[in-house]
Formats: structure tokens, C-alpha cells, sequence
């Protein structure tokens, strides 16, 4: 049994050493390209074309945001439009509590029957 | 730090001139770390290009000079994992499904380092991205930044803005699930080898 584990830990540390070998041999692998004579003409040009993407979309964010900014406008105007006077002097804004209320209430009451109680009286 | 403060602040102001000389500057270090991380010569130029644009488009928020490398190597880390994000050649090819001479290579490559080759090293680096294809791109990177370009803690504590604490356990994670998959590399290149002997036998 501790054999085994004696085994296992040197075999961990084995492939420790090994791993990083292999690091030490994969850096020895990769070269370090020599940039090429069209590196910083091909860096500009990139840069310009982004400026020039860039640009195009803050004139189109500039220009969103203006329509968002007129269409409202427009539409205030509108809604004020269909209710010219704002109505605030209208009865229905006057009226206290009691009268709006018996004013929605009085359809729904029953109407008097003066014979009905007539009758239920002379019984 | 291998540029004045003063040429980045020209930089800033827009000065071109000022800007093509920090590239020219950093442009070999930039280059070397884009290729131990992405593991294709063909592609480095491509995503230094890219850490380059980012520069340029930045350089403005930069504020002390003692931030400007971390920062740089920071843009450098983000375009190789973005990069390897769009790439995605490494989820397919699993170890498991390495050819023989690839797993053979892993076994033998510490040996040998003798073997300098071109093929040879293109067998290494095929290892060594199958490998690292195991974690995730953020930890591949942190591991090759440390075990490859050989930064210390406190650089990588820089660059990453995260504690050295932090750090250790993700690093030791990430080292973790290399070994892991290279001791399954091991026992089936052992067994594969144990089977071509008794097939040589018979």
C-alpha cells in the first residue's frame, strides 16, 4: 500500500519535471516572428478604417438620438393638442367628494313605486 | 520600461510619430508573448496588430507611467483570448484522440531536446496547445504567461489586478488539469505500447 503511494508520489513528481521540460521546450518552439516590412502600414490602415467604422456609428447614434428627441416632441404636441384647455376648471375637477359620488350613484338606485307603497301601507 | 513617458503623452495628443516609435518599441515583446500563447506563428502579426488598434484607441485613458506595461500586457491577454475564443480549435481535438507520434511526443519530448528541427518543434508546440486545451482560455493564458513567458507573481498580480493569493490557487488548478491529462496521456500511450509489443510477440 505505501508502496503504491510511494510510487504514485514520484511518478506526480516525475511528471512534474516533465511538465515543465515541456514548457522550457514549447518556449525553445515558438519563434518569435520577425514582423514583416508591411506591419505599421497595414497598424495605420487598420486604425483608420476603424476610425472611419467608429465615426460612422457615433454620426448614426448622434442622429438616432436627435429622431428620438423630435419624435417626441411631436408627440407632446400632439397629446396636448387633443386636450387643449388641460380641463381643469371643469366641473368633474370642482366637484367635491360627496358630489361625484352621489352623481355615479344616483343611476343605480331604485326608482320610488309610489303605489307599491301605498299598498304596503294599507296592509 | 523601454519608452519615455513624455512619447506616450505625445502619443496622446495624437502625435503619430510618437506612437510609431512606442510600437516599434514594444512590438517584439508584444509579439513574442502572442506567440507563446496562441501557438501559431502565422497569426501572431494579425493579433499584435490588434493589441496595437487597442492602444491607439486607450491611450488616452492612461494616466502614470508606471501602469503602461502592465496595461499593455493586459490588451495583449485580452486579444489572445479573443483569439482563442474565435479559433476554438482546441475543444475537438481532445488528447484522447492525439495520433500516436503526438502522444509518443509527450512522453519523450523532455529528452529530447536535442531534436530542434522544424518538425520537431511544430510537434512540440501541437503537445503543448493539446495540453493546454484542457483549461479554459483565461487560465491557459495565466499558465503560459507564468510557465512559458516566465512572469513573476507580482507581475501577473499587476496585469491581472487580482492578489497573488488569487492567483496561486487558479495557476495550481490550471497545473492541476495539465498533469492530469498528461498522466492519462502517459498510461495510454503505455498501454498502447505494451499492446504493439504483444502484437509483435503473436
Amino acid at each position: 500500500m505505501n508502496f503504491n503511494k510511494a510510487m504514485e508520489q514520484g511518478n506526480s513528481k516525475e511528471r512534474e519535471s516533465r511538465l515543465d521540460e515541456l514548457f522550457q521546450a514549447y518556449r525553445e518552439a515558438c519563434p518569435v516572428p520577425e514582423a514583416g516590412a508591411n506591419f505599421m502600414p497595414a497598424l495605420w490602415a487598420r486604425i483608420e478604417a476603424r476610425e472611419v467604422s467608429t465615426n460612422w456609428f457615433g454620426r448614426f447614434a448622434k442622429g438616432l438620438v436627435t429622431a428620438a428627441l423630435a419624435a417626441s416632441v411631436i408627440l407632446g404636441m400632439m397629446v396636448s393638442s387633443r386636450n387643449p384647455s388641460g380641463n381643469t376648471s371643469s366641473a368633474f375637477f370642482n366637484a367635491t367628494f360627496v358630489d361625484a359620488w352621489s352623481a355615479d350613484r344616483v343611476s343605480a338606485l331604485e326608482p320610488l313605486d309610489i303605489d307599491r307603497i301605498s299598498y304596503l301601507e294599507t296592509e | 520600461m523601454l519608452v519615455e513617458f513624455e512619447l506616450i503623452q505625445k502619443a496622446q495628443q495624437g502625435d503619430s510619430a510618437a506612437f510609431n516609435q512606442i510600437v516599434s518599441a514594444y512590438r517584439r515583446r508584444i509579439m513574442g508573448t502572442i506567440s507563446h500563447v496562441i501557438g501559431r506563428p502565422e497569426d501572431v502579426e494579425d493579433v499584435a496588430q490588434e493589441v496595437f488598434i487597442r492602444l491607439y484607441f486607450s491611450l488616452g485613458q492612461l494616466r502614470t507611467a508606471e501602469v503602461f506595461e502592465p496595461w499593455l500586457y493586459r490588451l495583449t491577454v485580452n486579444a489572445s483570448y479573443d483569439y482563442l475564443r474565435k479559433s476554438r480549435r482546441r475543444v475537438e481535438s481532445r488528447m484522447a484522440d492525439l495520433s500516436e507520434q503526438q502522444v509518443m511526443m509527450a512522453d519523450a519530448v523532455a529528452g529530447s531536446r536535442a531534436q530542434t528541427d522544424e518538425t520537431e518543434k511544430r510537434r512540440v508546440r501541437d503537445t503543448v496547445q493539446e495540453l493546454l486545451s484542457n483549461v479554459s482560455e483565461e487560465d491557459r493564458i495565466l499558465l503560459t504567461l507564468k510557465e512559458v513567458e516566465g512572469l513573476s507573481l507580482k507581475e501577473l498580480e499587476k496585469i491581472y489586478d487580482v492578489n497573488e493569493n488569487a492567483l496561486k490557487v487558479r495557476l495550481f488548478r490550471a497545473r492541476q488539469r495539465v498533469l492530469k491529462k498528461m498522466k492519462e496521456v502517459t498510461g495510454a500511450s503505455s498501454s498502447h505500447a505494451k499492446e504493439k509489443e504483444t502484437e509483435t510477440e503473436s
